[in-house]
């Protein structure tokens, strides 16, 4: 793991006490990686100031969102009874042209 | 009804913690609720990894893919984890035609990110600045796709690295490494001082 990465995670808490004491070594030692540290400190202050924030989404995306449902289910619907029917006639012409030779699941004797 | 005993079925209708399952047998009412408790959430991630200009577009694409999916929705997961996973794979769809549309990179200029006016030790009066915020979130486009979905989930959305390893398909380690190495490169863009500390360097 680079220092940087190693660093960071120091910042963020998520390194085992051992990894958290050889970080805070190579802190104190360098003077560099100490701002290096700071700086993860800042953003992360900012990160979580942003991850407390809570934007709305827009009214037409909620709006577009439940429509399109809607409309899809509709669609999804109608298909299904469109294709019920049509498989219904189907049979029931199929049957009437005696192409089909007893009633269906009878079975003949 | 005997007394004591509880109506279930209206349990079930008044309990938005079925609203997924309704939704996946079909039921458009508990869709459109589920739209209006969690558009919040597929927003913010839209608006954190694609930006500003492409998260309302993101947006309705991930709820269309999840009104497309939800009948295979079984429950197995959080509901909330199985959006995070449509919205940040629709965000990485979006982010790789993006990809794809662009003849240039622009990912080499830096901003800075000062130290905030109280101080290094001023937390506050960094929360205080939207400019700052803003150019985290133009950092943010500057990162690899995938490191960037980490670092939002991670830092941003709150959620485990088990979480993340399950919205991003990968394992934890991985959801771990992506999140670490994309917090480093918002680091750098942010503060390219911070390029000479790591150089090079490897921790022991």
């Amino acid at each position: 793991m680079e220092v940087v990465e190693r660093i960071g995670a120091y910042a963020a808490g998520e390194l085992t006490e051992v990894e958290a004491r050889e970080t805070e070594r190579l802190l104190l030692e360098d003077p560099d990686h100490r701002r290096t540290a700071e700086a993860y400190n800042r953003m992360f202050v900012l990160l979580s100031v942003m991850q407390q924030e809570a934007p709305e989404a827009p009214r037409g995306v909620v709006n577009h969102a439940i429509r399109r449902a809607y409309v899809s289910a509709f669609f999804r619907q109608a298909e299904e009874l469109l294709g019920g029917l049509s498989r219904a006639y189907t049979s029931a012409f199929v049957y009437y042209l005696g192409l089909r030779g007893d009633a269906a699941g009878h079975g003949g004797t | 009804m005997a007394e004591g005993v509880p109506d279930l079925t209206r349990m079930i209708a008044n309990d938005d913690n079925f609203l997924p399952l309704k939704a996946a047998g079909g039921d458009v009412a508990a869709f459109a609720r589920l739209v209006q408790i969690h558009s919040g959430l597929v927003y913010r991630v839209a608006l954190r990894m694609v930006g500003a200009e492409e998260a309302q577009d993101a947006s309705q694409e991930a709820w269309i893919r999840v009104w497309r999916n939800i009948r295979h929705f079984r429950g197995d997961s959080a509901f909330g984890t199985w959006l995070y996973k449509i919205t940040v794979n629709t965000c990485l769809n979006s982010l790789r035609k993006e990809r794809r549309r662009e003849t240039h990179e622009t990912g080499d200029e830096f901003l800075q990110l000062p130290a905030p006016p109280g101080g290094e030790d001023d937390p506050e009066a960094a929360t205080l600045s939207r400019e700052r915020m803003g150019e985290v979130v133009e950092a943010l486009k500057g990162i690899r796709a995938e490191h960037r979905a980490a670092v939002v989930l991670r830092h941003m959305e709150g959620l485990s690295y088990g979480e993340i390893a399950q919205i991003l398909e990968v394992p934890d380690g991985t959801a771990k490494g992506w999140a670490s190495r994309g917090r480093a490169s918002l680091l750098l863009r942010l503060v390219p001082e911070t390029r000479e500390s790591g150089d090079g360097k490897r921790a022991s």
